[in-house]
């Protein structure tokens, strides 16, 4: 190779590297920004959600798993933003604030094992699998579960299982789980669900359309079994207090 | 040369006039039908409202080129027949591949760019129909009222047209047809055309014709929005689509998954022992879910497909009622609540569902999937709507609503513009009026966070017993609550100690929340659905207070921040709980958790109204740049002429739309309501028009201000009246057999719309007179005048009732006559 072109191709590779690291600061960037919008707002809402903050490891996890690579190629420069971005096949990544709450709602401890039903982009997953010893998420549907498992390994995230299927029936061989997760739309709180809910866990379930989550419902089995719902709105805003 | 045509035996093209008129106002309600189908309800309102402005644009256009577009009236009437029909069919096209997400329009501000191109798009056809007809009417301007009546006449038969076409063809192909239809206009105006004029013109609709005939059908066809619940559920592998049918009401599809159950049980408590049976699933427009249960030979022999019925909040009343002999079921849809009767045995159930098409899903298309040929014998399906079968005398023991369809809907808002004469006070009381000694009105909703919909009820259902004659309702009502449904029980006497137990003993093994009962403690409410607040029990005990029972409640429903107030009939919104005080600290909220939580309905109407009002601002005013200045009074003329046509234009349309909304009662059906009272109005106000035209024949200015002057009197004279003896009547009419109460419909609406007919054509007459170049720009305004109306009428008729609206058209009817009996007119 002459010599004009072993420094034509040194030059090149070096301007590819360093783009390559500067956007990779530029997403560590808008990442650690995207969490300190995300306290923010947590502290705008503690009414609310009844915390000042989320738990500490919530908030790394958050600031560790890659947003950008969940999201399509042409949404990357939004990834960060605190707002739900389509994904395709109509459904979306949630809004920052949301997964943290969910996840953080699910209390998660190194030893647990979450499923979660509808694995959509794999974000929520991402983020559970750094906190807990396992996440099982199923997803129904069958492009959606394809690109997210292969995003999942490629990324090295290997205590996530992934399958599709109907998550209505949860995932019996590797129950019960200390939490789940359900953000597929349903009529009911399935049953066996419920059932493969550990006695203390916990169960989240966001209810609202696809761009406007408005709530979230909380599910908990105590000790003795006995299961109550909880409706949580994740923004201060109490109706009844009038003027007062 | 004058350009307008003074001989009165020169006859304008009154045939093209009319195809055109037709096609167009068939094209505006096939467009709210298609955007209802590919996006919402509530975008198709605001899309449309806005299209029409193409008719303001228009008068502005001719205000400006006026003398060189009448100088070549016949070329550019025919350009404009084609340009309408190629742009109906191309825009839509265009329209539907802007990547477009209603959605996220709050979220990403290119959505707003879509949007304002979808306007763009949109308004084109109406501004060539707008060109066509403005242009014949300053063209033969001695025959002003002549053509106005023939374009109204054409516009009633429209409504009709497009009714029919929808009952037969999908919505997609008549958009060709209109298309079509369009272009023909221009083909009868060819007769003034010199024979090689003819030839070229001739060959030009051809071939317009031969390009929407080859424009392929996947360009037409509907592209579902892909965040609707028919288009997620298709992506589920194995799921297919099993039949399609439309009306003008809406789509239906209907959808299997052989291996996924779509396990649809609203509210269904967390101890039932079993789980919905194999379903089908029905969407209308692409969304609202319901569906049609499986109902074998195994499980039907007895009582029905499933004992999950008997753990929903639905079963209260089967519970609670010793021994009912039959039951009315309002609003049956896919006939879930008829499998829930039938699983408690009732011998004879009456079930009411106004969408004919639902209840033949379950009759004839899927009868042997549902069970029909068991049920048959003890089920009738009347296609009426709830109010109109609740005038009849008959009695039943339990008399149960709701829910219906899927969740969404109340939370997110979008059905905040819709009356909804279910649920109003008057409704209520019509219900209760149906039960038999103890007998058991249920009501169940969905829930939503923060609750809404159910206060509301509850309130509603206060307002209605207090009307009935009942003093102390406290006593008469329960009120459960599951994860996500609420049932209201109702009872015209005190619930006994009995009932009470039972309800008592129902809630508690079923895990659902007491929200109201007859001596309910604080301590007994919030317990399984954990609440931030027990807003339920404390909404009771708000809505109770004053009653003979004497609670000392606090002011709850005066300071929540929904409108939780009673629905009447006057008005019906039950789905609007928008609060104008609750507005700065909604919006406060972080992200846009504010506006989720206000709910699209209210603010697009909002969005709606200002975008049309900057529209109507511009439009009015830019023409005046490049009008003659005319020396002195010309401003004062000018203010007049506005305050003229803008006037009539926001009352014609007040009117029609309080009719749509009284005739909704009295004909049991909205779709028959929308065609009767546009086909009525639109027809009788032609007719009216024409009379115009025959008196005007010979005679002067004088005879224009006193049939001016008639025909305001005779509008105020008639709505006033009508206001107070249509509430009257209405009930006597709903008794009436369907024809009977449509040809009522007819015969009210006649007198009031033939002189509604009137003020248009003599203020462009006088115009004519003294400013024929004003003539554009006054029908520039009446065009926008319109489209406000229609915004206006709605945020007026939540505001202040349907009443409040027709005294407005009133008030501005007056308005306008003040406004051209000035000498500056």
């Amino acid at each position: 190779m002459p010599l004009k072109h072993i420094i034509v191709w040194v030059f090149a590779h070096l301007i590819l590297i360093t783009s390559g690291l500067v956007t990779a600061d530029e997403y560590t960037l808008h990442r650690q920004q995207m969490v300190n919008v995300i306290k923010d707002d947590v502290h705008t809402t503690e009414k609310a959600i009844n915390k000042k903050s989320f738990n500490k490891i919530v908030m790394q996890a958050m600031n560790t798993v890659p947003r950008h690579e969940f999201v399509p190629a042409g949404l990357r420069s939004q990834a960060y933003e605190n707002r739900p971005l389509p994904i395709g096949h109509g459904q979306t990544i949630s809004q920052p604030y949301i997964v943290a709450l969910m996840t953080d709602l699910l209390e998660p401890q190194p030893d647990q094992r979450i499923l979660e039903i509808g694995t959509g982009s794999g974000y929520q997953a991402a983020v559970l699998a750094q906190l807990v010893a396992q996440v099982y998420s199923i997803e129904i549907i069958e492009a959606l579960g394809a690109s997210s498992t292969q995003l999942l390994s490629h990324l090295g995230y290997d205590n996530i299982k992934t399958r599709i299927a109907d998550g209505y029936n949860g995932w019996p061989q590797h129950a019960p789980f200390d939490g789940i997760i359900v953000t597929a739309a349903i009529s009911h709180i399935p049953p066996p669900l419920v059932q493969q809910l550990k006695k203390g866990g916990r169960m989240i379930i966001p209810v609202g359309t696809r761009f406007q989550t408005q709530y979230l419902t909380l599910v908990e089995k105590d000790m003795q079994g006995k299961v109550t719902t909880r409706q949580l709105l994740p923004v201060i805003f109490v109706p009844f207090t009038g003027s007062h | 040369m004058h350009p307008a045509i003074d001989d009165q035996t020169v006859t304008p093209p009154l045939l093209s006039v009319f195809i055109l008129s037709a096609s167009a106002l068939a094209y505006e309600i096939l467009l709210i039908r298609l955007f209802s189908i590919v996006h919402w309800h509530h975008f198709a309102f605001m899309v449309i409202s806005i299209a029409l402005l193409g008719y303001g644009v228009s008068g502005s256009l001719i205000t400006v080129f006026r003398r060189w577009l009448l100088e070549n009236y016949d070329r550019v009437f025919i350009a404009n027949t084609l340009l309408f029909g190629l742009s109906s069919i191309a825009c839509f096209i265009i329209v539907q591949q802007l990547p477009f997400n209603t959605l996220e329009i709050l979220w990403d501000r290119s959505q707003w760019q879509r949007l304002l191109l979808s306007y763009l798009l949109l308004a084109l056809p109406f501004f060539f129909v707008a060109n066509a007809i403005a242009l014949t009417i300053m063209r033969f301007h001695q025959k002003i009222a002549l053509v106005y009546g023939i374009d109204l006449i054409g516009a009633g038969i429209g409504t009709v047209l497009v009714m029919a076409l929808l009952q037969i063809f999908s919505p997609d192909a008549i958009l060709r047809i209109l298309a079509i239809s369009g272009i023909t206009a221009g083909f009868f105006a060819l007769s003034s055309f010199s024979s090689r004029q003819k030839q070229l013109a001739a060959a030009l609709i051809s071939l317009c014709m031969l390009a929407i005939f080859v424009t392929p059908q996947e360009w037409v066809a509907l592209r579902l929005s892909e965040y609707k619940g028919l288009a997620q559920t298709l992506l589920i592998k194995d799921v297919s689509l099993r039949s399609s049918h439309t009306s003008p009401i809406s789509q239906t599809d209907v959808v299997q998954s052989p291996f996924i159950p779509f396990r649809h049980a609203p509210g269904l408590s967390l101890q039932s022992p079993a789980g919905p049976p194999e379903q089908l699933a029905v969407f209308r427009d692409g969304d609202e879910m319901t569906t049609i249960d499986h109902v074998t030979d195994e499980s039907s022999a007895d009582t029905g497909p499933g004992e999950y019925f008997d753990y929903m909040s639905s079963a209260l009343p089967y519970h609670v009622h010793s021994s009912p002999k039959n039951t009315l079921i309002l609003a049956s849809a896919t006939g879930a609540q008829i499998l829930q009767a039938h699983f408690y045995n009732i011998p004879k159930i009456d079930a009411v569902e106004s969408d004919k098409q639902l209840s033949l899903l379950i009759t004839k298309q899927y009868a042997d999937y549902f069970g029909w040929q068991k049920l048959r014998h003890k089920v009738t399906i009347h296609n009426i709507s709830a109010r109109g079968f609740a005038a009849s005398e008959k009695q039943y023991d339990l008399v149960v609503l709701g829910p219906s369809g899927a969740s969404t809907g109340g939370s997110a808002g979008v059905h905040a513009l819709s009356a909804s004469y279910d649920y109003t006070v008057e409704a209520l009381q019509s219900y209760l009026k149906l039960l038999a000694p103890e007998g058991l009105l249920s009501l169940t909703l969905w829930t939503s966070t923060p609750a809404r919909g159910n206060l509301k009820l509850f309130e509603t259902a206060v307002a209605a017993m207090k009307n009935a004659g009942i003093n102390a309702p406290e006593n008469n009502i329960a009120w459960i609550r599951s994860w996500n449904t609420a049932t209201l029980l109702l009872k015209n006497t005190a619930l006994t100690d009995a009932e009470i137990n039972k309800v008592r003993d129902f809630s508690t093994s079923r895990s659902f929340d007491l929200a109201w009962l007859p001596g309910i403690s604080p301590l007994e409410v919030n317990s399984y659905q954990v609440l931030q607040e027990p807003v339920f029990y404390l909404a009771a005990r708000s809505s109770l207070k004053g009653s003979d029972g004497g609670f000392i409640g606090d002011d709850f429903i005066q300071e929540y921040k929904y409108d939780i107030q009673a629905a009447t009939d006057n008005r019906p919104y039950f789905n609007n709980f928008f609060k104008w005080s609750s507005i700065k600290e909604l919006l406060a909220l972080p992200g846009q958790a504010g506006i989720s939580m206000i709910g699209v309905g209210y603010p697009t109407l909002l969005i709606s109204l200002a975008q049309a009002s900057a529209a109507t601002l511009i439009l009015i005013l830019l023409p005046l740049m490049f009008l003659k200045k005319d020396k002195k009074k010309s401003s004062e003329k000018r203010r007049n002429i506005i305050i003229y046509f803008l006037a009539i234009g926001l009352a014609f349309l007040f009117i029609e739309i309080a009719f749509i909304q009284k005739f909704t009662l009295i004909l049991s059906q909205p779709l028959y309501a929308v065609a009767v009272t546009l086909c009525a109005f639109l027809i009788f106000s032609g007719l009216g028009s024409l009379y115009v035209q025959n008196r005007m024949r010979a005679e002067s200015e004088y005879t224009i201000t006193v049939l001016l002057r008639h025909s305001v009197t005779l509008i105020g004279l008639i709505t006033v009246s009508y206001i107070v003896v249509l509430p009257l009547i209405s009930s006597s009419i709903m008794a009436l057999s369907e024809i009977m109460r449509i040809i009522s419909a007819f015969v009210l609406a006649a007198p009031l719309a033939f002189v509604m007919g009137m003020p248009f054509p003599l203020g462009m007459a006088r115009l004519q007179k003294t400013r024929p170049d004003l003539m554009p720009w006054a029908w520039g305004i009446n065009g926008c005048a319109s489209v406000l109306s229609a915004i206006l009428a709605v945020l007026l008729a939540i505001e202040i009732g349907f009443n409040g609206v027709m005294l407005s058209a009133v008030v501005l009817y007056v308005a306008a006559w003040r406004s051209a009996l000035s000498p500056h007119y």
